[in-house]
C-alpha cells in the first residue's frame, strides 16, 4: 500500500479543468523580459596600428579626407583630427609633417568653417607641439599663412589674422625670423600700391590706403585689426631682438648680462677642499663646450643675406612705406577730421586706431635703436617725419584734455559715462605718452632751439602728469620717466631743475604703489649717477637731487621693518652715494646713524642678515664715529641680533677706521677718538652692560648662580648661544687689542677698565669671566704690572670658574659646551702668572667650608698637579699645596 | 752672468736710515740698500731696470735712486699732493701716482705729465700695469676699481675725458690691492678688498670671474706667475691660498687635519700689508704690520725665514735683479728729466705736435706717405749711427746726451729706448688692443 501510495505522490496527474487557467509549469521560460541593444561606441580592442577616433578613422583616413572636394567633410576631418589627437597625444609626434602639412594646406580653403575648424586645431596643437618640434616645418606653415593675407578673397585675409594670433602667441621667435615677408603682406592687407602714371615715373612706388567695400567690417575696423596684428607682430620682434632692454630706464651699461657666471665660493668651504674652484675652462675630467656657434640656422632657411628688419636698409624701407599709410590711418581716425562729421569723439574704434598707430611708430623707433649708427637713424627719421608729426600728432597735442572736455559738453547728465571717461582717461594718458617717446626721440641737444615750441608742450604735459600721478600704475610710471629721462638729456643742467622737481613732488606722495616706489628710487638714482659721472669742474648739483638723496638715511630709519625689499634699495643708494662721499648724504647719515644703529630699534637689528651687513659696511663711510654711535655699536655687536660673524666684520671695520691701522706717519683724521676706540673695545669686551650686571647682583639661586664658599665671586650662568657669541666675539676683540703697537699701556688701559667696573661686583657672568681672562692673556708680557688689586679679583674668578667647571653635571649639554673654553683660559692665565695661582692657592683655606665642597678641591689639585704647563709653579708652591692637603685630611 | 738673480725689495716706515733693503731671496744675503727717506704704502717701484722710485711717506714728492748708486738719494720728484700709491710701466715709458683721488700719468722720456685722471671718488689706495704696460688698472677707497687703457688715455683730447675701460663695482667697502696677472689684455686681475672678499677679473671682457668670501678684510692679494693660486692676505694676519685649478684627481691623502689647514700661512699676528710670488712660484714673501717680514715656502706652508724691522712693512716684492743693481759701474742710459707738475699741452705754449713722432694709424689712408716701417727703418739707421758715435769716447756720448736732454724738441735719434718714447699710438676710433682680441 504504502508502495501505491507512494507512487501515486511521483506521478500525481494534474486534472485540467475547463475554464480554469492552466497552472505554469516549472520548467516554463519566462518570456516576460524586454530586452535593449548596448551600444558600444569603440571596439575594445582595434584592429590594425593605428588609433582612430569615434568613427573609427585612424589618422591616415582623416587627412586623406582633408583632401575630399566637400566642405563637410573636411569640416568633419578637422573635427576628427582634434578629437584624435586630444585623445592620443602621441600620434601628434609620429605624423607632425604630414599633420601639419594638410592643416596649413586648408588655412586657403574656401569655406569659412573649414577654416575656422583648422584655426581651432591650429590652437590646439599650438599647445602641444613645443617651439622647436615645429620649428622645421615652419617654412610650410609661413608659407601658407603667407598665401592666405595675400588671398584674393576677403574672408580668408580675416581668417588668415587668425590664424597669425595663434602663431604669434606660440611662436613668436620663429615667425619674426621672416619679418620681410610678413611685413609686406601687412602693408597688402590695408594698401594697394599705387598704379597710376603720374607717379611711376618716379622710381619710388608710393603706397595709398585701400577700401574695399566687400568687406564685412568697416574698413576702419578692418585696418585696426590689422594695426593690432602688425603691433603684436612688431612687439616680438622687438622682444626678440633684445631680452637686455626693458622699456623706460633702461640703457644702463651693467654688465650683468654676460655669458659667464661668477663663481662666488666662501673661504671656509674651499679651505676644507669641499668647493674646489674650477676657473680654466677645459681643465676639468670633460671639456667644457660652451661656444655658442651653430652651423647652420635651423630657422631661417631663407638665404641669410637677407636679415629681416635688424638689417638697417630693410628697416629703412618699412619704415618709408609703413609710416605715410599710418599718417593715413591717423588722418582719418583722428578728432579734426572726425569732429565736425560725426561728432562722436569718443568712439572708442577711431581712439584704439590711434594708439595702435602711435605704439607701432614708437616699436619702429625702438628697432632703430639697435643700429650701431643710431645718431644717423635718428637724423634721418627727423630729417623725413618731423614736419608731419608736428603736423598731424602735435596739432592735439593733449588727447585727454580735449576729447573730455568735449565730453563733458555732449552729455553732461549721464553718470553712468563717468566711470568709463576715467577709463579713457587713461587710455589717453597712454596715447600721449607714446606720442611723447616717439616725438621727444626726434629731438636732440643740438636741435633744441628748434624744437623748443613743441618740446615744451611735452614738458609741460609730463611735469602736470608726474605732478597729480598718484593714481599710475607702474607701467605707466615706467613711461612717464623714460619720457622724463631723455628730455633731462635732451636739455641743459638748468632746465632739468623743474622736471626732477615734478618727479620729487610725485616721489614725496605718500602712499606710492611698491613698484612705482622702485621706479622713482632707480629714476632718481640714474640721475645722480650720471650728474657725478662729470668731473669735479663741471659738475653741477641739482638741489632737488641733493635733497631727495639726504632725505634717503631719514627714510631708511623711519622704514624700520616695514618693509625690507625697499630698505635694501635705500640701502644700495646710500651706499654708493657715501663710497662716492658725498657730501649732503654724509652729514644726513651721520645725522641719523643714531637712529639707525640704535641697539634696540634701529634698522641695523630689525633688517634681515643681508641688509644687516651692507649697514655694517656703511659705518666705514661715515665721517665721524662719536663716543655716543661707538656705544651704540658695541650694543649691537654684544646683543646678539647679529651673528658674531657680522660683528666681527664691524670690530674690523672699526680697526680700520681707528689710529691703530693706519701707517704711523701719516695724517690721521680724527674721526675716530683712541678713548672711544678703547671704550668700544672694553665694552664689547665685558659684554654686559652697566645696567646689566647691576641688576644681576640680586640674582640668587641654583640654576642660575653658581656659588663657592671659597670665592667671593658668584658665577652667573649665561645661556649656551649668548656664551657662544660672546666668546666668538671676545676671540676678535682679542685679537684687535693685541695689534696695538704699545702693548704694556694697552694692559694697563685694561687693567684699570677691569679694576673700575668689574672689581667689586659680587656677581659676574662666566663668560665675561672668561673673557677677561682670554684678554689678559693675549695681552700680557713682561713688561706689564699688575696690580694687586686685579691679581685677587683674577684668582678669585679662576677660582669660581674651576669650582663651576668640577661641579657641572654630567647631563647639563647646555654648559657643558663651555668647558673646554673656560678649562682652556683659566689654566693659560694661571701658567702666564705664577703669582695668580699662588693666590688662588692660598685662598683655598680649607677649614672654612662645609664637607661637600672638600672633594672638588682635592679634584682640582690632583689636575692642577697633573698638568704638563703647571707642574713646575705647583712645585713652587709645594709648602702652600701641602698645606692645603693637610687640612683636606683632617 | 749666470741665472738671473732673483732678489727681494723691502721698505719699511720706520727710518730714513735704510729706506729699501735688498736681500737675496734664496741665499738671503743682504745687498746694500738704499737711504734716505721713507716709502709710503704701494709707494715703491723700478723703472725700466735703471730707477727705483719710492714715493714718500706722508709728504708731496717722490724720491728716486739710480739703482747702482744705494747710497744717497740722487732726485726728488715732486709732486701736487702726498702720492698714495705709485707704479711704474714694465717698459720703462711711463710712471703713474696716485695723488688723492687723482692719477697722474708722466712719460718717463721727457718728464711731461700726459693726463690727469679724475674718475676716483676717494683716495687712490693702488695701481697695477698690465705686463704688456698697454692698460693699467687703479683701485680707490670709493670701493671702484677702474680699467684703463694706456693709448684711449693718451690720445683723448685734453677738453675731454678719457673714460675707462671698464668700471668694476662689485666690491662694497675700498679697494686694498691689486694684481694683474699675465697676458696683456687677455690677463686676469685680482683685486682685494675690506669687504672681506678677493674677486678675480678678466681684463679683456670685464667680467668678474671668481669671488672669494674670507671671515677678514683682505689687505693683499697676489697671484703666482702660473696663476695657479692665489695669496690673499687677511686683516688678522693670516694669509690665504686659493687654489684656482682643482686637480680631478685626488690621490689618497691620509692627513685630513693637515689638508684641512693647509691653505693658510700662520705666522704674521698683523694685518699682511704686501704679498709677492718668486719667479718659479716656490716662495711666497709676505710684509706685515707686526714690523715683519716673511718669506714662506709655498708648497709645505712653512715659514723659512722671517726678516724684522722697524715699522710697519709698507712694501716687499721680489723681482728679477736689473743688472745695474749688481754692478756698480753701471749706468743708467739717459738721465731721468726733471717732471713736470702742470698738465702738458694747457701751459705749455709749443703746439703739440712738435715733439716726438705722432703715429696715426687711421691716417694712411688719407694721406700716402711715408709708412711707419720706412719712418722706422730710417730712424733706426740714424740711431745706429749714433751708436757708432757713442763709441768713439764716453766723454763725447755724455755731451751727446746732454744736448739732447736739454733739446727734447729734436726728433733726433738718442738710444733705442727713449725712441720709442714719444710714438704715440692713435687709431682713429679704435678703443685698443682689447677690442681687437676680445
Amino acid at each position: 500500500m504504502t508502495k501505491k501510495r507512494k507512487r501515486q505522490e511521483d506521478f500525481q496527474k494534474v486534472k485540467f479543468k475547463v475554464g480554469k487557467k492552466k497552472p505554469k509549469l516549472e520548467n516554463a521560460t519566462d518570456t516576460t523580459f524586454k530586452t535593449k541593444a548596448i551600444q558600444i561606441p569603440e571596439q575594445l580592442k582595434e584592429d590594425g596600428v593605428l588609433p582612430t577616433q569615434n568613427r573609427k578613422l585612424n589618422i591616415k583616413d582623416l587627412l586623406s579626407q582633408m583632401h575630399h572636394y566637400s566642405p563637410g567633410v573636411k569640416h568633419n576631418a578637422l573635427l576628427g583630427l582634434k578629437e584624435l589627437l586630444s585623445q592620443y597625444p602621441f600620434v601628434i609626434d609620429a605624423h607632425l609633417s604630414s599633420i601639419i602639412s594638410e592643416v596649413a594646406a586648408v588655412f586657403t580653403d574656401k569655406d569659412s568653417s573649414v577654416r575656422g575648424a583648422a584655426v581651432h586645431l591650429l590652437q590646439f596643437l599650438a599647445s602641444k607641439i613645443r617651439a622647436e618640434q615645429i620649428a622645421p616645418f615652419f617654412p610650410l606653415v609661413s608659407a601658407h599663412l603667407s598665401s592666405a593675407m595675400t588671398h584674393i578673397s576677403e574672408g580668408i585675409q580675416e581668417d588668415s589674422l587668425k590664424v597669425l594670433d595663434v602663431l604669434l602667441e606660440a611662436y613668436p621667435a620663429l615667425l619674426t625670423d621672416r619679418s620681410i615677408i610678413l611685413l609686406k603682406n601687412f602693408v597688402e592687407l590695408i594698401s594697394h600700391q599705387q598704379l597710376s602714371k603720374r607717379l611711376k615715373s618716379r622710381d619710388k612706388l608710393s603706397w595709398m590706403l585701400s577700401v574695399n567695400p566687400n568687406r564685412r567690417v568697416t574698413s576702419q575696423q578692418w585696418r585696426l585689426n590689422v594695426l593690432t596684428r602688425l603691433k603684436k607682430f612688431l612687439q616680438a620682434v622687438v622682444d626678440g631682438s633684445s631680452d637686455t632692454e626693458d622699456e623706460g630706464l633702461q640703457e644702463q651699461k651693467d654688465n650683468s648680462h654676460s655669458v659667464r657666471n661668477p663663481v662666488c665660493i666662501s673661504w671656509k668651504l674651499h679651505a676644507n677642499n669641499q668647493q674646489p674652484i674650477q676657473l680654466f675652462e677645459n681643465g676639468g675630467l670633460r671639456p667644457k663646450i660652451n661656444s655658442s656657434f651653430r652651423l647652420r640656422s635651423l630657422t631661417s632657411v631663407m638665404d641669410s643675406a637677407e636679415k629681416g628688419l635688424s638689417s638697417a636698409e630693410n628697416l629703412k624701407a618699412f619704415i618709408e612705406i609703413i609710416i605715410p599709410l599710418l599718417i593715413e590711418c591717423w588722418i582719418e581716425a583722428s578728432p579734426a577730421q572726425s569732429a565736425p562729421i560725426l561728432g562722436n569723439l569718443l568712439e572708442s574704434e577711431s581712439q584704439q586706431l590711434m594708439q595702435q598707430v602711435l605704439s607701432i611708430i614708437h616699436l619702429l623707433w625702438k628697432l632703430t635703436k639697435r643700429h650701431d649708427e643710431t645718431y644717423k637713424m635718428e637724423l634721418w627719421l627727423r630729417m623725413n617725419y618731423l614736419v608731419d608729426f608736428k603736423h598731424h600728432f602735435m596739432r592735439h597735442f593733449p588727447y585727454s584734455l580735449q576729447d573730455t572736455v568735449k565730453h563733458k559738453k555732449k552729455d553732461p547728465c549721464k553718470s553712468n559715462r563717468n566711470c568709463m571717461k576715467s577709463s579713457n582717461n587713461i587710455d589717453h594718458l597712454l596715447l600721449n605718452l607714446t606720442l611723447c617717446d616717439i616725438m621727444v626721440s626726434l629731438a636732440s641737444a643740438s636741435t633744441l632751439q628748434t624744437d623748443s615750441g613743441w618740446l615744451d608742450m611735452i614738458r609741460k604735459f609730463v611735469t602736470d602728469t608726474l605732478q597729480d600721478g598718484s593714481k599710475l600704475n607702474s607701467k605707466q610710471v615706467n613711461r612717464l620717466l623714460g619720457v622724463t629721462w631723455r628730455l633731462m638729456q635732451i636739455q641743459q643742467n638748468k632746465a632739468t631743475e623743474p622736471l626732477i622737481k615734478a618727479v620729487y613732488t610725485l616721489y614725496q606722495q605718500r602712499n606710492l604703489l611698491f613698484p612705482v616706489r622702485t621706479l622713482l628710487l632707480k629714476f632718481f638714482s640714474r640721475v645722480y649717477q650720471k650728474e657725478d659721472l662729470r668731473t669735479q669742474r663741471i659738475r653741477s648739483r641739482s638741489k632737488v637731487l641733493s635733497r631727495w638723496l639726504a632725505g634717503l638715511p631719514q627714510q631708511l630709519a623711519l622704514l624700520g621693518l616695514r618693509n625690507p625689499e625697499l630698505s635694501n634699495q635705500l640701502i644700495d643708494i646710500i651706499h654708493s652715494a657715501a663710497s662716492r662721499s658725498n657730501k649732503e648724504l654724509l652729514q644726513s647719515l651721520q645725522a641719523t646713524a643714531a637712529r639707525i644703529y640704535d641697539p634696540l630699534e634701529g634698522t641695523l637689528v630689525l633688517l634681515p642678515a643681508e641688509a644687516q651687513r651692507r649697514l655694517v659696511q656703511l659705518v666705514y663711510f661715515l665721517p665721524c664715529l662719536p663716543a655716543s654711535l661707538l656705544a651704540c655699536l658695541s650694543r649691537c655687536c654684544i646683543m646678539g641680533r647679529m651673528s658674531s660673524e657680522l660683528a666681527a666684520t664691524l670690530i674690523g671695520i672699526l680697526h680700520m677706521r681707528s689710529s691703530f691701522a693706519g701707517w704711523k706717519c701719516q695724517v690721521q683724521d680724527n674721526s675716530v677718538n683712541d678713548v672711544d676706540y678703547f671704550s668700544f673695545l672694553f665694552s664689547t669686551l665685558i659684554g654686559f652692560s652697566r645696567e646689566e650686571l647691576t641688576s644681576l647682583q640680586g640674582i640668587r639661586g641654583k640654576p642660575h648662580i653658581s656659588q663657592t664658599q671659597l670665592s667671593p665671586i658668584r658665577l652667573y650662568l649665561t645661556d649656551l648661544d649668548q656664551f657662544l657669541h660672546h666668546w666668538a666675539v671676545t676671540e676678535v676683540i682679542c685679537h684687535s687689542l693685541s695689534t696695538i703697537p704699545s702693548q704694556s699701556q694697552c694692559f694697563d688701559i685694561l687693567q684699570t677698565g677691569i679694576c673700575k667696573y668689574l672689581v667689586g661686583l659680587v656677581v659676574i657672568p662666566d663668560s665675561t669671566a672668561g673673557s677677561v681672562l682670554c684678554a689678559i692673556n693675549k695681552l700680557l708680557d713682561q713688561a706689564c704690572i699688575i696690580s694687586e688689586n686685579l691679581h685677587r679679583f683674577l684668582a678669585s674668578c679662576c677660582y669660581s670658574l674651576l669650582y663651576f667647571l668640577l661641579t657641572i653635571d654630567r647631563e647639563d649639554a647646555e654648559h657643558l659646551q663651555k668647558r673646554d673654553m673656560l678649562w682652556r683660559s683659566c689654566i693659560s692665565a694661571l701658567a702666564l702668572l705664577p703669582r695668580l695661582l699662588r693666590l688662588m692657592l692660598q685662598s683655598l683655606q680649607v677649614s672654612r667650608i662645609c664637607r661637600e665642597e672638600l672633594p672638588v678641591v682635592a679634584q682640582l689639585l690632583r689636575l692642577l698637579m697633573q698638568h704638563g704647563q703647571l707642574r713646575s709653579h705647583m712645585i713652587t708652591n709645594e709648602f702652600l699645596v701641602q698645606q692645603i692637603i693637610k687640612d683636606i685630611m683632617v | 752672468m749666470a741665472a738671473p738673480m732673483e732678489v727681494a725689495l723691502v721698505s719699511d716706515a720706520a727710518g730714513p736710515l735704510c729706506n729699501c733693503s735688498v736681500w737675496e731671496l734664496h741665499s738671503g744675503s743682504a745687498l746694500p740698500g738704499y737711504r734716505g727717506g721713507n716709502s709710503g704704502p704701494r709707494g715703491l717701484a723700478l723703472l725700466g731696470g735703471e730707477h727705483l722710485l719710492g714715493a714718500q711717506l706722508g709728504k708731496s714728492y717722490i724720491n728716486v735712486w739710480e739703482l747702482q748708486r744705494k747710497d744717497q738719494l740722487q732726485q726728488k720728484i715732486i709732486c701736487p699732493g702726498p702720492v698714495t700709491c705709485l707704479t711704474a710701466s714694465p717698459n720703462g715709458l711711463y710712471v703713474l701716482a696716485g695723488v688723492a683721488e687723482s692719477i697722474y700719468l708722466w712719460e718717463v722720456s721727457n718728464g711731461n705729465l700726459l693726463a690727469i685722471l679724475n674718475r676716483h671718488y676717494q683716495d687712490l689706495t693702488c695701481l697695477c700695469f698690465t705686463d704688456d704696460s698697454s692698460h693699467f688698472l687703479s683701485g680707490a677707497k670709493d670701493c671702484l676699481a677702474l680699467v684703463w687703457n694706456l693709448y684711449n688715455v693718451l690720445q683723448a683730447e685734453p677738453s675731454q675725458i678719457p673714460d675707462p675701460r671698464h668700471v668694476w663695482s662689485r666690491h662694497s667697502l675700498p679697494i686694498t690691492d691689486l694684481c694683474c696677472g699675465f697676458g696683456g689684455p687677455l690677463a686676469r686681475a685680482a683685486t682685494a678688498s675690506l669687504d672681506q672678499t678677493a674677486k678675480l677679473w678678466e681684463i679683456s671682457s670685464g667680467e668678474l670671474l671668481l669671488s672669494v668670501l674670507f671671515d677678514v678684510g683682505i689687505m693683499a692679494v697676489t697671484l703666482d706667475l702660473s696663476e695657479y693660486h692665489m695669496f690673499c692676505g687677511g686683516m688678522d694676519g693670516s694669509i690665504f691660498q686659493v687654489d684656482l685649478c682643482a686637480w680631478p684627481v685626488q690621490r689618497d691623502r691620509t692627513f685630513q687635519t693637515e689638508r684641512e689647514n693647509g691653505k693658510v700661512f700662520k705666522g704674521h699676528r698683523n694685518q699682511v700689508t704686501c704679498l709677492s710670488v718668486s719667479t718659479d712660484g716656490s716662495l711666497l714673501l709676505s710684509g706685515s704690520h707686526d714690523e715683519t717680514v716673511r718669506l714662506w715656502d709655498i708648497q709645505s706652508k712653512q715659514c723659512l725665514k722671517t726678516m724684522n724691522h722697524k715699522g710697519p712693512v709698507t712694501n716687499a716684492f721680489i723681482v728679477l735683479a736689473p743688472a745695474n743693481m749688481l754692478n756698480p759701474e753701471g749706468k743708467p742710459s739717459v738721465p731721468l728729466p726733471k717732471f713736470s707738475r702742470h698738465l702738458h699741452g694747457t701751459e705749455s705754449s709749443d703746439e703739440p705736435g712738435a715733439e716726438g713722432v705722432t703715429l696715426r694709424l687711421g691716417l694712411h689712408q688719407q694721406e700716402p706717405g711715408q709708412s711707419y716701417l720706412e719712418k722706422a727703418e730710417r730712424m733706426y739707421s740714424q740711431m745706429y749711427s749714433t751708436r757708432e758715435k757713442n763709441l768713439v769716447g764716453d766723454q763725447e756720448h755724455l755731451t751727446i746726451q746732454q744736448k739732447e736732454s736739454l733739446t727734447p724738441g729734436t726728433s733726433g735719434p738718442r738710444d733705442p729706448r727713449t725712441f720709442k718714447l714719444p710714438l704715440r699710438l692713435r687709431r682713429d676710433g679704435g678703443s685698443g688692443w682689447g677690442s681687437l682680441l676680445g
